[in-house]
């Protein structure tokens, strides 16, 4: 059953996004119909300030593949329509910007997701570019399940990120931090 | 024939001798997209035009566009290997790497196309 939110709540909830510097959070059911809506507004917070251009489209790159990982991977899906469940939020970080997200993983997917991440996480930019060339031309490999070219991407575009699987009672969530500036 | 830009497309202009990409690219379903550019694509080639220019000029692009950028130069590498002079452009900007090492690393699978890289000065966007 659904905790009742009393107003102190919804004050604390306004206080932790303000002292984390959120600029923008979802949570909730993700489709591309609302990636294409909230791009605008999150692009329009990212040109605002003194952020330079070319920095902007590094988190937004980074914020579209997540979101896009959780549309297609979520294993946490809506009852009525089958949408992707998961939470995204871009935030100020000490000298640039941290974008995070979080989705229920498909148990069966987790094992080769991770070997995936800490791989591509011994990379350096040069073998990164390398191999996105290389899964360009040749595809995914066999044993991926979809962890193709997004996360290589994502780790060329961040200073540097981390990963992590935690148990929840809607079962195993993938957290995925990566820090631009 | 103008496939006009979307919020999440790019501006395509394909003509029977030229072919002209500019924008960003990361549609919400890339092979819907792409499908009917591919097609018409595949029709402008066709002709019995003996050159061919193609000018790109993209900002951002997701990983699932990479893709298609990939599709589409492999398409005009076959009709360039067929007899077609086709000259390529990939414009970029002086202070955006990340477009400028996409358009480097396209360059390498293309041999038999004319390809140039082409600095774009100011903010044309």
């Amino acid at each position: 059953m659904a905790k009742k939110i009393k107003s102190k709540d919804t004050v604390a909830l306004h206080s932790f996004m303000q002292d984390r510097r959120t600029l923008f959070c979802y949570s909730g059911p993700l489709t591309e119909d609302l990636l294409t809506t909230i791009s605008s507004p999150v692009r329009h917070q990212l040109s605002d300030k003194e952020t330079e251009e070319v920095v902007a489209k590094r988190v937004f790159g980074v914020f579209i593949e997540q979101a896009q990982n959780i549309i297609r991977y979520s294993h946490r899906k809506t009852k009525a329509t089958g949408d992707s469940i998961g939470t995204i939020a871009i935030s100020i970080a000490d000298d640039g910007f941290l974008i995070e997200a979080v989705n229920v993983v498909d148990p069966e997917k987790k094992d080769v997701l991770e070997a995936t991440l800490v791989d591509l996480s011994m990379k350096d930019q040069k073998e990164l570019r390398e191999l996105y060339k290389k899964r360009l031309r040749e595809g995914p490999p066999e044993d991926s399940s979809g962890a193709g070219l997004g996360f290589i991407e994502m780790a060329r575009r961040v200073k540097k990120f981390e990963f992590d699987f935690v148990e929840s009672e809607d079962g195993a969530l993938f957290v995925y931090r990566g820090w631009v500036s | 024939m103008i496939f006009e830009a979307g919020q999440r497309t790019p501006l395509v202009e394909l003509t029977p001798t030229s072919c002209l990409i500019r924008g960003e690219c990361y549609p919400e379903n890339i092979s819907e997209w792409s499908e009917p550019v591919l097609k018409t694509l595949e029709d402008c080639l066709g002709n019995d035009e003996s050159e061919f220019k193609v000018d790109i000029e993209l900002y951002y692009f997701n990983s699932s566009s990479a893709k298609f950028l990939f599709d589409f130069f492999e398409f005009l590498e076959e009709s360039a290997e067929n007899g077609k002079a086709i000259t390529i452009n990939w414009r970029y900007r002086a202070e955006d790497d990340t477009m400028q090492e996409a358009g480097e690393d396209f360059e390498e699978d293309v041999s038999a196309c004319s390809y140039n890289m082409v600095l774009v000065e100011g903010d044309s966007e």
